[in-house]
């Protein structure tokens, strides 16, 4: 190749540019395109008969077709984008295409156009993610990844059954009878359990943590007397303690609706996150056919806003998994500074499901949830007390006891 | 509540004299106090959370890291170090970098 055609790759950088270029953070790695191209035309229909009567079938987590009883599902998104790999080389963060921001001008409101009978059918996405047409009854899906947040990379079907969610509701609830609210037990009806899919941001990542305190060792133990009584001394060396913990995690689950994920006293938001953790390997491409009978919640929460919750939760991973090496300090050990570097995280939007009772407690202003994770069957709930026969069961024991130390102390003294 | 717990300090303030083990008289106001709790953590779970320390799949490499000497308590009466945090993982502390 002689000087003249050899191609031009733009003018020198200056120094200035070199160095910056130098300090430059890695690019982001590639998204991960999760769109579901065989339902492009919003219409999910049964490969064998080509219906569109399609539904979740709970008892078998499988499609099945209300016409011919065909049943099938979607390919699980772990092997289809490969998210059980490489956690260890993950760089920067990458963003699956159903987790992307939200675009707050987004309408919720989507019109489509029927493809049976070409009438506009309208589906609201904070609330259902299917329509039926009102004139040829076709059942119309929302299956574009729309810059709203309805739409996840992944569903993670049903399992357990309305029925098998009653029950276990009826259960946890008829073991809090005593002291619950007069009115809860009135109005308690469980078979008014709702299935709702809640949206969840699932996060390979990897980290290092960092820790740094003052830890103790006992080096020495005694008692001396004064008079009656008897005072236990102890002696101590003092240390500097360091530890760094180089770490991944595979499919940390946060709460993706900004309602959900508010911790505050106000609210029982404890009971849905404490049904965690889902089988989210077995999450499957999105298909709007498995939200059909149940209702769904929109994510309003972006990635950006997830980090602090993200580095949290790492920060105590790193720290509950380097207790196991300052067993040596028997006085205990005081954290004083800990460090955090995400080496890389991947995000992935997904709808689990979730059988929910909710109670509006009156006098409180409370929302009481009893939550059953769909999958694994954990139940968990806040059921609103009866405070005053709590303050009588309390009072009653208190006085029991305090009956027996009058007695012990009758025979003592 | 506060009538319970005042309960306990009245108990223990009035009857601190010599004799018999009047601590005893305690018991009736902790009782009380524990079994309110008690009853109140089975029906409203306001201390559960999900455990994604444990309940995650987690794969740490060996942890490193070191100690140095900086001191050395002769006497105290405290069994254990102030503000012992090594078990509460989730109690954040100042940030590095
Ligand atoms: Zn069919
Ligand atoms: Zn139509």
């Amino acid at each position: 190749m002689t000087e003249e055609n050899k191609p031009f790759d733009g003018p020198p950088l200056s120094l200035e540019e070199e160095l910056a270029a130098a300090r430059a953070e890695p690019e982001a790695g590639p998204d991960i395109k999760t769109v579901n191209e065989d339902l492009a035309d919003g219409v999910n229909r049964c490969p064998k008969c080509g219906s569109t009567d399609v539904r979740l079938r709970g008892s078998t987590g499988m499609l099945v077709c209300l016409f011919c009883r065909n049943e099938w599902q979607e390919s699980r998104v772990e092997e289809e984008f490969g998210l059980g790999e490489g956690i260890d080389d993950l760089q920067g963060t990458v963003i699956a295409g159903g987790a992307e921001e939200i675009d707050d001008d987004a309408n919720a409101v989507v019109t489509l156009k029927c493809g049976g009978c070409g009438a506009e059918v309208v589906v609201d996405t904070a609330h259902a993610m299917n329509a039926r047409c009102h004139w040829c009854r076709h059942t119309l899906n929302i299956q574009q990844q729309m810059p709203n947040g309805a739409v996840p990379d992944a569903v993670l079907p049903f399992r357990l059954t309305h029925d098998e969610a009653v029950t276990r509701i009826r259960e946890f609830a008829s073991k809090r009878q005593l002291f619950a609210h007069p009115r809860f037990k009135k109005e308690f009806v469980p078979e008014n359990v709702l299935g709702v899919y809640l949206p969840y941001l699932v996060i390979d990542a990897r980290a290092e943590a960092t820790y740094a305190g003052t830890g103790e060792v006992q080096t020495r133990r005694w008692t001396e007397k004064h008079g009656d009584n008897s005072t236990t001394y102890y002696a101590a060396d003092v240390f500097k303690v360091d530890r760094t913990v180089q770490f991944t995690v595979d499919d940390l689950t946060i709460e993706g609706a900004a309602d959900r994920a508010s911790k505050d006293e106000s609210k029982t938001n404890n009971i849905v996150n404490t049904v965690l953790p889902f089988d989210t390997k077995n999450a499957v491409k999105w298909n709007s056919s498995y939200l059909v009978g149940f209702t769904s919640e929109k994510r309003d929460l972006d990635v950006d806003d997830l980090q602090p919750v993200l580095q949290d939760q790492l920060l105590s991973i790193g720290r509950s998994q380097v207790e196991g090496s300052i067993a040596e300090f028997d006085r205990g050990v005081r954290w004083e500074q800990e460090g955090l570097d995400v080496g890389g995280s991947r995000w992935v939007s997904m709808y689990l499901p979730v059988w929910v009772y909710s109670y509006f407690q009156e006098d409180t202003k409370m929302l009481h949830y009893i939550a059953v994770n769909a999958r694994t069957g954990e139940t968990m709930g806040s059921v609103p007390v009866s405070q005053w026969r709590l303050v009588l069961a309390a009072l009653t024991v208190g006085t029991f006891l305090e009956g027996i130390a009058g007695v012990l102390l009758v025979a003592l003294s | 509540m506060t009538a319970l717990v005042s309960g306990v300090v009245l108990d223990v303030v009035v009857m601190a004299s010599d004799g018999p083990p009047v601590w005893l008289l305690a018991a009736g106001p902790a009782g009380a106090v524990a079994t309110y709790w008690a009853l109140f953590r089975y029906y409203r779970n306001t201390d559960k959370s999900h455990s994604y320390e444990r309940d995650t799949i987690i794969e740490a490499k060996p942890v490193q890291g070191g100690r140095e000497k900086i001191d050395h308590i002769s006497k105290t009466r405290r069994s254990g170090i102030d503000g012992d945090n090594s078990s509460r993982h989730r109690q954040r502390v100042n940030r590095l970098r």
